[in-house]
């Protein structure tokens, strides 16, 4: 069995990120890799959305994930163990990523050879939406069992992100969710969101997500 | 050498919160005021179980509640209007975390004489909310069962610094692959004192040993000083 690597991030010292994350931009166009950086609360279901999207991904693009934690590699891990290019990364305590510790994170997993490189971020709403890590594409999820008031509570969280996935939707049943008013407090900060409804588990609506990931890795690399 | 100043300069922050921490505590205790700070990730049910223990509680002691929220005030009026009880809503204008200096000011204004348990509900958080001591006599986090039981493997700190966890929403059991003899083990091994309480506000499980728990705490408090 292969075993996670993990990287321990330095806190970086560059005083102005948005000005280093354009860079790390630029480079990873150059360079056709399309950094896709996923955030969320913690158990909303990252890794296993990640997990479900191999199956679509498999074969038609080369793909891999930076794992980002506090401690541990269980994340790496079971990416590496569904057969996923993946290294771990540490943040020390630190609760969200900036340009320069992506960068570190892309130095240790690009000589793969990617397509399409996932950050999946620390699990928190509030510290990560600050930092422009560099991405072609913010992603968030929102998972059914915390409730249609998180966009309400976290706007930053919402306004960063292009790409909304409401997960765990087989939970829905169980779970008072208004899909309509999270929507529109959703539109209220960020008109444009791409909004789509999946469940990780069951698989439903992973294939029009996957589709819609390629189309914009297409879109970037070409 | 920049380092060694910007070690110097967290060793400080936190030396003086641990100071106003004290003073916190202090002041509660002098008001025989029993103090608990609650933390959890966004959407584990905070709001939902806080209004539950509430009412629960309202006829037997007198309550106080402060939330805090980046910018809405959703969660003290929910609590307001169902319970009855003062609520303050605290905006921390982006922060992650709520320190002790930030519980002083918030006390300034909300008078507390004659309460004899004040809740904080943090910010929706498992990384910051843990390293600031806010001068609570006990921390107590929700980890709910949607999370899954690897939490205290990703934020074992969180873990570390809670005296009482509830692992919340137990009707969802049936539902999720939630493994509560595993979750139990990691969190006794970060913390071998923790209280680990199996909770439902939604079925009632778990809340009259929460309830008492909580009594007992008040009274051991108010004849300690």
């Amino acid at each position: 069995m292969e075993l996670a690597k993990v990287i321990e991030l330095k806190e970086s010292i560059l005083e102005n990120n948005d000005e280093d994350a354009q860079v790390l931009r630029d480079e990873l166009k150059e360079k056709k890799i399309c950094l896709v950086n996923l955030m969320s609360s913690p158990g909303s279901g990252k890794t296993t959305t990640l997990l479900a999207l191999n199956k679509y991904f498999d074969g038609r693009l080369r793909w891999g994930v930076m794992e980002a934690d506090i401690d541990s590699s269980v994340d790496a891990q079971t990416m590496l163990d569904a057969g996923v290019p993946a290294v771990q990364l540490h943040t020390g305590g630190m609760c969200h990523l900036d340009a320069d510790m992506t960068r570190q994170g892309v130095r240790a997993i690009e000589e793969t050879g990617l397509d399409l490189l996932f950050l999946e971020n620390i699990g928190n709403l509030v510290c990560p939406a600050e930092f422009d890590t560099g991405a072609a594409l913010n992603m968030t999820i929102l998972s059914v069992p915390e409730g249609d008031d998180k966009p309400a509570k976290y706007p930053l969280m919402y306004e960063v992100a292009d790409l909304l996935v409401v997960n765990k939707i087989d939970a829905l049943a169980v779970f008072d969710f208004d899909k309509e008013r999270m929507e529109r407090d959703v539109r209220k900060r960020n008109p444009d969101m791409k909004i789509f409804y999946i469940s990780a588990l069951t698989g439903e609506g992973v294939e029009e997500l996957a589709a819609y990931l390629m189309e914009k890795t297409k879109e970037w690399n070409a | 050498m920049g380092e060694v100043r910007v070690i110097e300069v967290h060793e400080d922050v936190f030396a003086q919160n641990n100071e106003a921490a004290a003073n916190v505590r202090q002041l509660l205790a002098d008001n025989g005021t029993f103090f608990i700070n609650v933390m959890s990730a966004p959407g584990s049910g905070k709001t939902t179980l806080l209004t539950a223990l509430i009412e629960r509680l309202k006829d037997k002691i007198t309550i106080a509640e402060m939330d805090v929220d980046i910018e809405s005030s959703l969660d003290a009026q929910r609590v307001a209007d169902a319970t009855g009880v003062r609520s303050l809503q605290i905006h921390n204008g982006g922060l992650c975390h709520i320190d002790a200096d930030m519980t002083l000011r918030a006390l300034q204004e909300f008078n507390i004489e004659g309460v004899d348990l004040l809740i904080l509900e943090n910010i929706g958080n498992l990384v910051c909310p843990a390293e600031f001591d806010t001068g609570a006599h006990r921390n107590v986090m929700l980890l709910s069962v949607p999370e899954g039981d690897d939490k205290p493997l990703k934020y074992p700190l969180m873990f570390t610094v809670s005296d009482v966890v509830l692992i919340t929403k137990t009707d969802t059991m049936g539902f999720f692959n939630f493994d509560l003899e595993k979750a139990r083990e990691r969190i006794l091994k970060l913390n071998p004192n923790a209280v680990i309480l199996p909770v439902s506000a939604k079925t009632g499980e778990g809340m009259e040993a929460l309830t008492s728990y909580l009594l007992d705490a008040v009274s051991d408090q108010q004849q300690d000083s």
